[in-house]
Parts: C-alpha cells; structure tokens; sequence
C-alpha cells in the first residue's frame, strides 16, 4: 500500500496523465453543453433570428412569455399535465411490472423483451404508427365503426381543460417507456440478497408484507432515479407530440419543447425560443432537485 | 511505460466517438458536397430542395419537375450537377429554417409567395435576381407572362422566379350533382342549397381539410373576400381596418354556417386525405387551387371526366364575385450560393417550353411563360375550366395568410379560423384574436 500511494510517479501526481484523462470529455462537455447553454442563456435577452446580428431587448422576452403568450400558458399546462400523468402512471405500472416479472418463474426473459420493446423503438416511426392508428380514416375508429361505435377525434378533438390527443399522447408515452422504468426497478430488485426473502419467508412474512417491508425500502434509490428520469423527461417531451399532433389543432397540445421549436424554427425567433428553453432549463433543475431532497434515501447493507 | 499506452489509446477511443459524433450532425444536412473546392473538369454540385418526394409522389406537377431535374443533369452531364433533398409538404418550412440557420442553405429552393418569401429577402437569404434577369439574361425574362413578377418584386427587386401558377376554385363532382339534383351555384345561398340538396341525397357535401389549417383558411379567405373585399387586405396592412370589422365577423359566421356540410372527420383530416375523399367520390365538393388537378389526376385518372369546376360564389351584398385567389410556385436562389450559373441554368430548365407545357397538359396548372403552345385536347379537363373561369378575372388575391404580415401571424389568422370551425371561438372572439396579435407585433 505504502509503496503504490508513496510512489512518485503516482496516476495522481502525473499533471500530464491528469490533462489527458479529462480534456476529451471536458472539452467535449465545455463545447456541446456548457457553452451553448451560456449563449442561450445570452439570446434569451436578446432579438435573434440567427441570420441578422442579435439585438438586446432586456427582460422582454420573459415578460412576453409570461404575460402575453397564451400558447406558453397552454405548454406549461400541457407539460405539468404530462409530468404528473408519466410520473405517478410510470411508477406504479413499471413498479408493478418489475414486481410481478421478478417472480415469475417461466416467461420471465419473453415478458421482459415485450414491454422493453417500444422503449428500444424509434420514437419517431412510433408516433406515425400511432398517429394513424389514431386517424379518424384508418385504425381504432374504422374498428368501431365496425361494431356501430362513433370513435372521438382521438386526435383533434378540442374539449375539455385537458384535451383528449393529449391523454392519447400521454397514454402512448406510457406504454413507450414504461418498459424502461420497469427495468431500472428489476435491476434492483435482482440486486436484493436472496437470503433476506428466504429469512422473511421462514419467519412467515406474507407476499404483500415482504413487499410493503421489505421491497418497497429497498428500491427506494432507484425511486428517485426513475422518478427524476420520468419528471425530465416528460417536461422535454418532444417527439410524438410533434408527430402525432404537432401541437395542433389551434396550439391545443403544444408542449414547452414544441412551443419552443415552432418559436425558433418555424418563425425565426431564436431569442424567444431561448427564453422558453431558459424556462425549460429551470423546470427540470428545479424538479430534479425537489425529488432528490423530497425523497429521503437510506442506505441498506444487504 | 504500459500504463501511457493504455492511456493514449483511451484516448485515441474518445477522440474518435467526438469525430463521430461531429460526423453524425454533418450527416443530418445532406446538403451540397464540395461546393466550394471545386477544380477543373469536376461537376458543380448544386442542391435543390423541394416540398414533395420526387421518386414517390403521385402528383403529376411533382413529376414533371422530376423530368425537369433528370434533363438538366442528363443534358449537363459532367458540367452540373443537381442533388434533390425533399420532405414532405407539412415539414417543409421547418427544414428549409434549420438547414438556413445552419448556413448550409441550399442553392436554390421552392418557396412561396407572401411572408414566407418576405422573410428569406428581409433576412437576406434570397439572392436578388434582378440584375441577371433584366440584363444578363433578357431573353429569359422577357418571356415571362406580364405581371407574373410582380408578387416576388420587393422594392423593385426580383428575388424569384416563379414556375406556374394556380388558381383557387370550387372542384365538384358532376355525377353527385346530377345524382342530388343540385345546381352550379353562383351565390352563397345557392351553395348551401346545393350542400342540403347533396346532404338529403346522402351524400357528404363538402370535403376540407382543419387538420392541415391553411385548407379551412383558404375558404375563409374567399368569404372574407367575398363579402368585404377587394381592400381588405391593404387596409389591415395599414391599419385603415380593424380585425374586428363587421365584414370580417360576417365571413366567420358564414364559415361557421358553410363547415356543417364538411365530411365529419375534416377536424382530424390532413389535405391529402381531404383532397383524396373527393377523388374517390366521397365527397361532391373540393375548395381548393389548381394545382390539385395534377393530384386529382394522377391518383384517380377517371375522375377527370365527372369533375367539374366552378368559381368561388358570391356573397349577396358583398363585394366582387370575380377576384380570384392565385399563388405562384417560386424558385428562389440563395445568396449565399457559390454556383450562380448552375442555379440560372437550372431555373431556366424549370420555365422552358418543354417543362411550361408539361405543366399545362399533364399538370394542369397554368404556365408563367407566354411562347407556349397548349393543346387543350390533351390537357386535363379541369385546366379548360379554369381558364374559362380566369378569362372573367377581375382581379387577383392571394392567400390570405399569405398575404398577412408574417408567418406567424398567418398562422395566427389560420389557427383563429379553425377556432371557429371548431366551435371553439364564435367569430368575434377569434378575429379578436387576429386583433390582438396586429396590436402587439404589427401595429406597434
């Protein structure tokens, strides 16, 4: 021990190994991450197309945004609608999946793969897969047509505080990446030491009590890891709202990331498009920090 | 010693997944390659892009820029060069913006008329034509149709060069109106009689898309026309009008009135879906411009014979009946772009004789270039009728979110529209709507 600790020329003593170890990922981290995010943070004051010099306009932007912008508000609506539904509907279908597979004796592998498949799909062939099942042409509604059923506007319909395309939405969302969740839980179930399932069996501890007791604590780290990964992700959701609906009809299922894109891309308003990503930026940090401390996490030795 | 080896070959693994990684993005652009360090005797590269695919469509216009793109690169062999990137209709902006922001704007691009052009010449992506067209070129120019220029002139600056041009009427199908027993209506009133009278027969009356926003707002833009026109637009561009104007609420109530004979699933429908249930003869009617002929046609060429076309009604009361929405198909070239002469060679191709007459004759839309000789025998149906309709032409407009201040804020008249035809809005709170979008961002 002495010796490799006490040894000049140590990993840690070598300055040279230190700076080749992290440049790659500093820089890499510093160009594609830090630095982009510094200039949005910058356009967000600012006008900017992108093609003509940017002009600063102060406090503008997010004055616009949130007085003004009625889309913003049905984004914001729309996004925390998203984050509650995936959260609390991902946590309790993936727990309850990753319970049941953990016990299963026969099937365990095919099952898994079922409900980890869409997870491994494009999300964009997804949303067009379910944007025609949707279709009021072809799919679910041709279907029930057949038994003399009048399908809603699965996808257009414009009633309701919650509309229905995003329920469609958030459903299929759901069964995209519930397969995920599912697995993050499987894997710490497996890491739980068979000897204390045996030891609470002998003791003669029923299913529901081994879960509620012992389980349930257990995985109470990956809680928040899947939580936290469940809440960002929903608030960034971008990809098949915007192949499904594409926030239509009339801005009705615009997210904050599409708001964002049809800002940015669709009018040239990068500096407003900036604000909203500031805001977006703000939402998952503050998020991810409200389940990290709001969650208190114990340490087991199994 | 061993330890350095190990450690540069970590590195050497990460430097390589950044390369990658930089290539991946290079890869989404699929632009121009070596545009720029070109040598003698190699091909110049140009890039077009365009709004349909050109290997999958149906369309006949589409088709017939194919043969345009295929006689170029044949005929310039070994000089030019031209590369295609297309995408479908809806994401068209959207990608042509990214790839602009990007600056790996492609060399020429098909644009429209209105703010969507307007913002490319006012953020100086457009290249100015005029010089070239109106001297180094004359020949070319002068052959153009009067006026053609005048909707892509800004300050006297031609900044494209239009390929046809389409006008919007009323598609019907002949055999449901016989069937109904309804008459080709030339007022408001008589085309809902003629939607009861197509109902009571069981059949849908009207096929519009709300899906894709600009079909439902194209009908709007007529009524609007219809009953508070021809100024309407200069006013609002002024400020001499207000959204809110009588006139306005009016054409939205008579939207309102009119979406009730839409099939049930306009609300979800997309164009092509809308423009296909009347070509397969759910529908006995079809608002829509010209250049559906080609789509009509292509997909369902024994529908030529039972379509029939007349002009958008008028509104009793109103104002004049005879304007009629057109919209020029546009080639504009970027500024930025390092192989000029290829880009002119390539307009030129897209607005000769041969590529003119295909567009009458088997597209259906009306050509931009005067020396063409038509042969209407050959020529769909459909174009006949629409240049009947053209010769009783008192004047044009164009697409009303077109022709609004910006994109966005035709996107804001298209979404107020659908507000209505959803019941969502009665007029008046949806053209408030417009209203307070001119007041914030137009009529500072």
């Amino acid at each position: 021990m002495k010796r490799m600790f006490g040894n000049k020329r140590s990993i840690w003593q070598d300055k040279r190994a230190i700076i080749l170890f992290i440049a790659p990922a500093f820089l890499l981290f510093t160009g594609i991450l830090f630095v982009p995010i510094l200039q949005v943070f910058y356009y967000s004051f600012t006008e900017y197309n992108a093609l003509t010099k940017p002009k600063f306009v102060g406090l503008a932007n997010y004055l616009e945004l949130f007085r003004g912008d009625r889309t913003m508000r049905i984004a914001l609506k729309n996004s925390m609608f998203f984050m509650v539904f995936s959260a609390v509907s991902q946590q309790l279908i993936g727990l309850a999946l990753a319970v049941a597979l953990s016990s299963v004796k026969r099937g365990k592998n095919f099952f898994k793969n079922v409900y980890f498949m869409p997870y491994v799909l494009s999300s964009a062939a997804l949303g067009l897969l379910w944007a025609f099942l949707f279709n009021p042409r072809m799919g679910i509604n041709q279907i029930l047509a057949y038994f003399g059923v009048e399908g809603p506007m699965w996808l257009s319909s414009t009633s309701g505080i919650i509309v229905l395309p995003m329920w469609v939405i958030a459903f299929v969302s759901l069964w995209q990446y519930m397969g995920s969740t599912m697995m993050l839980y499987m894997a710490q179930i497996s890491g739980i030491s068979r000897d204390l399932f045996e030891a609470a069996k002998m003791d003669g501890a029923s299913g529901l009590q081994v879960f509620r007791h012992m389980t349930l604590p257990l995985i109470k780290p990956m809680m928040v890891t899947t939580l936290s990964l469940n809440c960002i992700g929903s608030l960034k959701f971008f990809d098949l709202v915007y192949n499904m609906t594409q926030g239509g009809p009339n801005y009705n299922t615009e997210v904050l990331a599409t708001h964002l894109y049809t800002q940015g891309f669709q009018y040239f308003k990068y500096g407003y498009a900036s604000a909203i990503s500031v805001v977006l930026l703000g939402m998952c940090l503050l998020v991810s920090l409200l389940i990290n401390r709001g969650i208190k996490v114990q340490v087991y030795e199994c | 010693m061993k330890k350095k080896s190990v450690a540069m070959l970590l590195l050497l693994a990460m430097l390589a997944s950044m390369l990658s990684a930089c290539g991946l993005f290079d890869g989404m652009g699929e632009t121009t390659t070596g545009a720029g360090d070109k040598k003698d005797g190699e091909v110049t590269e140009i890039t077009w892009m365009f709004w349909d695919d050109l290997e999958a469509t149906e369309d006949l216009i589409t088709k017939g820029y194919k043969q345009v793109v295929d006689r170029f690169n044949e005929d310039y062999e070994g000089t030019y060069h031209c590369n295609v990137v297309t995408t479908n209709l809806e994401e068209y902006d959207t990608k042509l913006n990214a790839l602009i922001a990007a600056k790996k704007t492609p060399d020429v691009f098909i644009c429209n008329p209105g703010p969507n052009l307007t913002q490319y010449v006012e953020a100086g992506v457009a290249a100015d034509l005029t010089e070239i067209l109106t001297e180094q070129e004359k020949d070319w120019y002068e052959g153009f149709s009067g006026g053609i220029f005048e909707k892509v002139t800004y300050d006297g600056k031609i900044m494209a060069v239009p390929t046809n041009f389409a006008a919007a009427c009323v598609f019907y199908n002949t055999e449901m109106f016989e069937a109904a027993g309804a008459e080709v209506p030339e007022t408001y009133e008589e085309l809902l009689e003629a939607c009861e009278a197509i109902q009571a027969a069981g059949y849908t009356p009207i096929s519009c898309s709300a899906g894709t926003a600009w079909c439902l707002s194209m009908v709007a833009g007529y009524l609007c026309d219809r009953v508070g026109g021809p100024d309407n637009l200069a006013k609002i561009a002024n400020h001499e009008m207000e959204w809110t104007d009588p006139s306005f609420i009016k054409a939205g109530g008579l939207l309102a009135e009119l979406s009730k004979y839409f099939q049930p699933t306009a609300a979800g429908d997309s164009n092509d879906q809308a423009t296909a249930a009347f070509y397969n003869g759910e529908a006995a009617m079809l608002i829509q411009g010209s250049w559906v002929i080609g789509q009509i046609n292509g997909n369902n060429p024994e529908f030529e014979e039972k379509c029939g076309v007349f002009q958008f009604p008028a509104v009793e009361g109103g104002a004049d009946p005879n304007r009629m929405i057109v919209k020029t198909d546009n080639l504009v070239m970027s500024a930025t772009t390092e192989n000029q002469d290829a880009v002119i060679a390539l307009m030129k191709y897209f607005t000769d004789e041969e590529a003119q007459k295909y567009t009458a004759e088997v597209g259906g839309k009306i050509p931009v270039i005067d020396d063409v000789k038509i042969n209407y025998e050959v020529a769909p149906m459909q174009l006949s009728y629409v240049q009947e309709i053209l010769a009783n032409m008192s004047g044009t407009l164009g697409f009303y979110n077109e022709s609004l201040d910006s994109v966005e804020a035709g996107d804001t008249f298209d979404n107020a529209m659908v507000d209505i035809f959803l019941g969502n809005a009665t007029p008046e709170d949806a053209f408030q709507r417009v209203q307070e979008f001119y007041e914030k961002n137009v009529w500072k």
